[in-house]
């Protein structure tokens, strides 16, 4: 079993307060990452994405690989950031995996962010072990994008369960309606 | 797709690239090394203990909000907005850091100056400053954990200063 090699790795930090940012861009350093981008707030995260799109290379990053921001932030906070990601044209990857960091764990807030399309939630305190095993179900366990007129973002289904049963989901793969793209 | 059934859900079925960029493309399993994890572990241990200097100076911003509730009294709803953002930013990791005496004044402080109604009065300024004194006497005295007889003794005097507030 070999070490996954973080060097060309191109993560984005959102974080406004400003030790737990040190915090995690030291973190995510010492295990490796090569590149951390830290960011205040969404405003200043979508002015960095809109930059990788329109000139990447005159700040020298020509993709970010995952985002990690936290969700409350003023003025723009994570989940219109996030939003902005999933969403909106300029986006430069509306498929890339977004954690979002919180200390809000409620299941309604929870299901919100499933809803807008995140990937995965760091919940405040976190330990290095959280950010390890993000970083790691990331990397291991992609899921795919589903986009219907309601929903866009990673399938919200993440597990294969046996159904006791008749199956009654009504449309596979083949089922007309349905798009599989590839990439 | 030649039906002109509109389509009613797309899956996108990507290529694992980042896989590919961090464990190369042979075949089996990578991790994380233990040893990377402790001294991960380790720099955020070491960060911690700047934690109390991280929440002092937070301390003195917030004092400066609290002397300008007292000078202007017609900034305070701006001032109780910086404050109430300073105080959700403190809640967050006081318990990572062994100060979880922080993270529940900071939130009692936080909720004390959410949606706050109508006119602000003195002694809800002086409520800040109570919340403000218990915090400035944690960190003063190092008074990690649950702080024992000091840390009871903080809470008491803090929630009695709110009780009388409410009181009034």
């Amino acid at each position: 079993m070999s070490d996954y090699d973080f060097d060309r790795v191109n993560i984005l930090l959102a974080e406004d307060s400003q030790f737990i940012r040190s915090l995690l861009v030291n973190s995510l350093k010492v295990l490796g990452v090569g590149n951390v981008y830290p960011v205040e707030h969404g405003g200043d995260a979508i002015t960095f994405l809109q930059r990788v799109k329109n000139e990447p290379m005159k700040i020298g990053v020509q993709n970010i690989d995952i985002v990690i921001s936290n969700w409350d932030m003023h003025p723009i906070d994570g989940m219109m950031f996030l939003r902005w990601v999933r969403r909106h044209k300029d986006s430069p990857n509306r498929f890339v995996p977004f954690v979002m960091i919180t200390s809000y764990t409620e299941p309604e807030r929870i299901k919100q962010a499933r809803e807008m399309g995140i990937s995965d939630i760091l919940a405040k305190p976190f330990t290095i072990k959280n950010i390890g095993e993000k970083l790691v179900s990331i990397i291991e366990r992609p899921r795919q994008f589903v986009h219907t007129s309601e929903f866009f973002g990673p399938d919200r289904r993440r597990q294969k369960l046996e159904i006791k049963g008749a199956e009654r989901r009504l449309l596979t793969d083949k089922s007309e309606g349905v798009e599989v793209i590839r990439g | 797709m030649a039906s002109n059934t509109p389509v009613i859900v797309r899956f996108y079925r990507f290529q694992n690239k980042l896989k590919e960029k961090t464990a190369g493309l042979a075949p089996g399993n990578a991790s994380i090394s233990v040893e990377a994890l402790e001294a991960a572990q380790e720099a955020l241990s070491k960060m911690s203990e700047d934690y109390p200097d991280w929440v002092s100076s937070i301390i003195m911003k917030l004092q400066e909000q609290h002397g300008r509730c007292v000078d202007t009294p017609e900034m305070r709803r701006d001032c109780f907005e910086e404050i109430n953002h300073m105080a959700h930013d403190m809640k967050g990791q006081g318990g990572t850091f062994g100060y979880p005496l922080i993270t529940s004044f900071a939130d009692s402080l936080y909720g004390f100056t959410t949606s706050v109604a109508g006119e602000i009065s003195d002694s809800q300024v002086e409520l800040i400053k109570a919340h403000l004194d218990a915090m400035r006497a944690v960190i003063r005295g190092r008074v990690s954990g649950d702080g024992g007889e000091i840390g009871l003794k903080l809470t008491e005097s803090l929630g009695a200063a709110i009780e009388s507030y409410e009181a009034e």
